[in-house]
């Protein structure tokens, strides 16, 4: 009965010098729901990503319905009837929802587009799988959970019978994500085999069939859902129960960073409204909620790298609304960006001139604007020894660092300036435990030390372990107020919608 | 009155045959655009276009075959540019310039093994492009006067402007290309060829550059002369830019370019002098593209 | 030895690429002399003779690099910090114009005519610069649109004021259109005589330096790339200048100030290439001769240069001096083999299609990297597959 749709035999991958899988092995049954969880970092994507096609194996062999395969582009892959939801969407914004899901096999009337049989198609499609759209909406209209939706109707229109999710919740709000396991299970029950690579084992526990645990690119454990659990399962992924840490209570001073009724207004909406928060020393404060409900644009007028268009800013005391970046930085303000390439460091620069950034005004680095390039040099290489980072020479690339590191580095360069308050977003995205837990620790040292710390981050545990205090942003708002230990996770959840507390 | 509106149609003429060549260059660099291929090399595409078009025309007196290879010019102009772009990672301002600057050397060079000279070869028994003289207009006086002295290809450069919006916008071939330049990492996920299409589209496209330059050389002067193309090229890509690469947007845009380089002809025996008057297309190219960018900035700011 | 090896390989990398350019351009360019039916080896011999073959020639070929060196700084400074501007030849052609307009009509000694000629060169090279970045800055313009045209619009300009303004009083000639000849102690002198002393006079060096003779311009020009490599490289401005170039994101997140950092580049990059203009009309034409830097193309050969050194103000020198070569080498090859120095643009071209990828990386290291790559692959699967994370 249990007929094997695909096994992968042994597969290596490696990246450069690193091993991202190794010797893995792993099935999928007919009509399964599989999950594949583990740390990031853990090679978890990358398996699936060879399986559709997406990154050549090193080493190994692929079997799909017990015929080898090679591919070599997804399309390969999906001809043998696989399809992924990637993490990013991969959607075409300026088109409508039809447009997007019927993209390479378009219903043509001779060499022209049937538009009319394409939104019918689309609409049967959506009712026969009961996934709710509307066929000619634009995608730059529709929210996340509705993009998702349409990234799974692609893969059905594909008709294909192997789905891989990959980390499909990361993007969700919580009700988002119970509408999307009821369609995984949906799927499953009308015979389709899937693929759930998460880290979220409520998410497991909740839709899996059978579980295959990932640590360091090899598979550890295999287990079926009814013969373990979370407590389980997350000792197996971290490799030892995790630390609880151990976190003093907070001695609050005096106010350092403080907003009063911050607004952005822009192409007529409102992106910030009426924002009232306060930073004091000696506390983290924590700014929860679902990506894109202002945070970004909540960090650049909090740092100057955005005129907000009414209210203020005060910073150490001072009136800072519309200060320059420099005015905000030598007023005590140091910032790590929650994009680190985009903002936060010039890849194709060197680590010394990445670290320089900032402080190319301290006297022991500039006399008369020339700089010192030997002190510069030591000083980096200070940098990397004292934070641990593992990098090469200081004329070498920031962009040749892997992700964690290059991020220890602008952590690094951005507590070291010293400055009584912090703004860190999503400083540990996309990053391996050990780097994460280093940069926690990091930021509780500053904390010790009376600063004060904004800490935005999407990722809930981030939030709840590290903060004092915790913000609420929803649609551009303060939707609530907490300090630790008053609300717990799931309720937090319900605000970050624009629900109340139960 | 009669002589007013006569002079009117004229400038009116002037405008539509000023305009084509833009046109046409304009709807090349909307498909580029649209597929995502920054191609500055515009302006040397045209000057090659124009300047073997004439030789071929000079040598072989097949206006056919001329056009052909007008367009065969621009062609590979195109796809020399496409290839180093998408194929080669070429930096796209660098590799455009580098055209324009080897058409430059390259048609003077030629002028001057072939002709001779170094500036303005014309042979007055050389046909140019055929004129459309449409039956019963030609007599009317005004209407007459502004449909005159076009060429077979200034009426195909307002066909192919529709004609490129039908293919852009409603065939499959035409969707394919615009979702590529929206997200070209979304297409080759779903195993489209991704630099093909981008390549093959805007080669061909690099046809309409080769109409362009028939029209600059054998339009209504049959001559070549050394940088016949005078920013044309770039003048093209600003309006591109004001039309956001939709091919009826362009027919407003290089319309607007057409009227202001009819403008400098028309204002020939006033005052101004013809260096001042030359600067006017110019001028009112970076004016367009400030208005227009300032404006567009302010309604998205409300 | 491993720094010296290392130093080595950086060499390799910054001289490669240009080096197999120039090499296929010529190429490229034999084709061409062999398809026109002349001795390629010959045709060659003579443009090397030509460009560097003794004191005169190499004369010449310093004397033409200047302005192409200044072009070149002006694109160097622009360019490495993110702004893409080719405004160089608009704001040469001003620089060319006033300076020759102020050291003709102002009254005064030799020496404060050119003082003065240079500073308002400067001054409305800078001003038309800051023009194009203006035009971004505020209504979004892109560089490429406002500098071409603006090019355009400064030639027309300075046509018509040298035909019908400030034309030169003394011509007779209607069809020379140019503006009057500055007067002897009002143009730049000239450095001759290298190696001529009694001892060395007939050594070989002696006699290849005995017709050099270059104005003071070219050496002008060099102090010129010292002071910009200083600049650029051991400065804080540099320092702020390079980051805006690679991320203008991450210059902002810093605290540089962009609006600040535009208008310094334009400036100085605009003074370069003024400079570079009245350098032209003090070393060598002495007045401002209608289409003097349009038809010859000096701020973009400055800008081929620029590309090829990769945007180090001493490549750049070098570079130009080499492209001035290619240039005064073609004059030659066209005087005795009739094949036009326009070949020399075509080669320009090629040169610039060739830097705008990366040919070295293309060719040497992508298989150098998937070597070692099977190669540690290897040794990790024979090694029990240790990941090195």
């Amino acid at each position: 009965m249990t007929e094997k749709i695909f096994e992968m035999r042994h597969i290596d991958k490696l990246y450069g010098s690193l091993l991202a899988n190794d010797d893995v092995s792993i099935h999928l049954n007919q009509g399964e729901i599989l999950c594949l969880v583990g740390e990031n970092g853990a090679g978890k994507s990358t398996i699936m990503k060879i399986l559709y096609g997406l990154e050549p194996p090193t080493d190994g062999e692929i079997y799909v319905k017990g015929e080898k395969v090679h591919f070599h582009t997804p399309s390969d892959a999906m001809a043998k009837g696989i399809g992924m939801v990637q993490q990013h969407f991969m959607l075409f914004e300026n088109m409508t929802v039809a447009e997007n899901i019927v993209f390479k096999n378009e219903i043509r009337n001779g060499l022209f587009m049937d538009r009319k049989r394409t939104i019918e198609t689309v609409k049967a499609l959506s009712e026969k799988y009961g996934l709710k759209i509307d066929p000619e909406a634009k995608i730059e209209d529709c929210p996340v959970g509705l993009r998702q939706r349409v990234e799974i109707l692609k893969i059905l229109y594909q008709s294909a019978e192997i789905i891989i999710f990959d980390e499909p919740s990361a993007v969700l709000t919580p009700l988002e994500v119970e509408s999307l396991l009821d369609t995984i299970k949906s799927l499953a029950a009308s015979g389709k085999s899937i693929v759930l690579i998460t880290h979220k084992l409520q998410e497991v526990m909740a839709v899996a069939d059978r579980i295959y645990v990932m640590r360091a690119g090899q598979v550890v454990a295999e287990r079926l859902r009814s013969e373990t659990d979370t407590n389980e399962l997350a000792y197996l992924m971290v490799g030892h129960h995790p630390a609880l840490r151990d976190i003093s209570a907070p001695k609050p001073g005096e106010v350092l960073l403080e907003s009063k009724k911050l607004s952005l207004h822009y192409e007529g909406r409102d992106i910030l409204k009426d924002i009232d928060l306060h930073v004091n020393a000696g506390e983290v404060v924590g700014i929860a909620g679902v990506s894109g409900n202002g945070q970004t644009e909540l960090e650049l007028c909090l740092t100057g790298l955005q005129k907000p268009t009414g209210g203020q800013v005060f910073l150490m005391g001072k009136d800072v609304t519309n200060a320059s970046v420099k005015e905000h930085r030598e007023g005590g303000l140091a910032y790590i960006s929650e994009d680190r390439y985009l903002w936060g460091s010039a890849g194709e620069g060197s680590l010394a001139e990445n670290v320089l950034m900032a402080k190319e005004n301290r006297a022991e680095f500039n006399r008369h604007g020339f700089l010192n390039q030997a002190a510069i040099n030591n000083y980096t290489k200070e940098l990397i020894r004292r934070f641990n980072v593992k990098a090469g020479d200081t004329d070498q690339k920031i962009r040749e660092l892997s992700g964690g590191n290059a991020q220890k580095l602008i952590t690094a360069r951005e507590i070291m300036m010293d400055t009584p308050v912090l703004i860190c977003c999503e400083p540990t995205r996309g990053i391996d435990i050990g780097a994460m837990e280093f940069i926690h620790d990091q930021i509780l040292e500053k904390r010790e030390q009376g600063c004060g710390v904004l800490l935005v981050s999407s990722e809930l545990s981030e939030i709840m372990t590290l903060s004092d205090r915790i913000y609420v942003l929803f649609e551009g708002k303060i939707a609530g107020e907490f300090k630790r230990g008053s609300i717990d996770e799931k309720e937090l959840g319900m605000v970050m919608l624009g629900g109340k507390r139960e | 009155m009669n002589l007013s509106l006569n002079y009117l149609a004229s400038v009116f003429n002037s405008t539509l045959r000023y305009m084509t060549p833009i046109l046409l260059v304009c709807l090349c660099a909307g498909v580029c655009s649209k597929a995502r291929v920054f191609n500055i090399g515009l302006e040397g595409t045209l000057l090659m276009s124009a300047f073997f078009a004439f030789l071929t025309q000079y040598f072989t007196r097949n206006i056919v075959l001329a056009v052909l290879v007008g367009m065969i010019t621009g062609m590979a102009g195109t796809f020399i540019i496409a290839f180093f772009i998408v194929k080669l990672n070429g930096e796209p301002m660098i590799v455009g310039m580098a055209v324009n600057k080897f058409a430059q050397g390259l048609t003077t060079f030629l002028l001057q093994m072939i002709f001779h000279t170094k500036g303005t070869v014309s042979d007055t028994s050389m046909k140019g492009l055929t004129k459309v003289t449409i039956p019963g207009i030609k007599d009317i006086p005004v209407i007459g006067t502004m449909f005159g002295n076009l060429t077979v290809v200034d009426y195909l450069a307002f066909a192919l402007s529709i004609i490129m919006f039908i293919v852009m916008y409603r065939t499959v071939i035409g969707f394919r290309i615009r979702c590529i330049g929206i997200n070209p990492e979304a297409a080759s996920s779903l195993g489209i060829r991704v630099p093909t299409y981008q390549i093959i589209s805007t080669t061909l496209s690099g046809s309409f550059i080769g109409l362009a330059g028939c029209l600059l050389s054998l339009g209504s002067v049959t001559m070549f002369m050394q940088n016949i193309s005078a920013a044309r090229g770039y003048v093209a890509l600003a309006a591109n830019n004001l039309c956001f690469g939709h091919p009826i947007g362009a027919l407003a845009s290089s319309a607007l370019f057409g009227f202001t380089t009819a403008l400098a002809q028309v204002l020939q025996n006033s005052a101004l002098k013809q260096q001042l008057l030359n600067c006017i297309p110019y001028i009112s190219t970076i004016l367009a593209m400030a208005v227009f960018n300032y404006a567009n900035a302010r309604k998205r700011r409300k | 030895m491993n720094k010296f090896k290392k130093f080595g390989s950086k060499f390799l990398e910054a001289l490669g690429q240009p080096f197999v350019a120039i090499l296929i351009s010529l190429g490229i360019g034999a084709i061409i002399i062999g398809l026109s039916g002349k001795d390629i080896l010959a045709s060659y011999g003579v443009m090397l003779k030509g460009a560097f073959g003794d004191g005169y020639y190499l004369s010449a070929t310093l004397q033409r690099s200047t302005a192409l060196i200044m072009g070149g700084l002006a694109v160097c400074i622009a360019w490495r910090s993110g702004y893409e501007a080719m405004g160089g030849e608009g704001q040469m052609i001003f620089g060319a114009l006033v300076s020759a307009l102020i050291s003709y009509y102002m009254p005064g000694p030799g020496v404060l005519k050119i003082l003065v000629g240079l500073a308002g060169a400067s001054l409305v090279g800078a001003v038309y610069s800051v023009l194009s970045g203006w035009l971004w800055e505020k209504f979004n313009v892109t560089f490429i649109i406002s500098t071409l045209m603006l090019n355009y619009i400064a030639n027309y300009i300075a046509s018509y004021l040298t035909t019908y303004i400030v034309k030169d009083p003394q011509s007779r000639d209607i069809n020379s259109i140019q503006t009057g000849k500055l007067i002897e102690e009002a143009r730049f002198g000239k450095v001759g005589g290298l190696f001529q002393s009694e001892g060395l006079k007939n050594t070989p060096l002696g006699l290849y330096f005995k017709d050099f003779n270059v104005h003071w311009g070219f050496f002008f020009s060099l102090i010129c790339a010292v002071l910009v490599y200083i600049l650029l490289k051991k400065t804080k401005f540099g320092y702020q200048s390079k980051m805006n170039g690679l991320n203008s994101r991450f210059a902002l997140y810093g605290g540089i100030n962009a609006h600040r950092m535009l208008y310094l580049v334009m400036i100085l990059s605009g003074i370069a290439a003024g400079l570079g203009g009245a350098f032209e009309v003090y070393g060598s034409k002495y007045r401002y001769i209608d289409q003097m830097i349009f038809s010859t193309g000096y701020a973009w050969s400055g800008m081929v240069g620029a590309l090829l050194a990769n945007f180090d103000p001493f490549g750049t020198v070098l570079a130009c001096i080499l492209l001035a070569g290619l240039n005064t080498g073609g004059s030659a090859m066209q005087r005795s083999a009739g094949i036009p120095v326009e070949t020399v643009n075509m080669l320009e071209g090629i040169i610039m299609l060739l830097m705008s990828v990366k040919l070295l990386h293309l060719i040497v290291i992508r298989h150098k990297v998937r070597r070692e790559d099977r190669k540690k692959t290897e040794e990790l699967i024979k090694n029990g597959k240790e990941a090195e994370a």
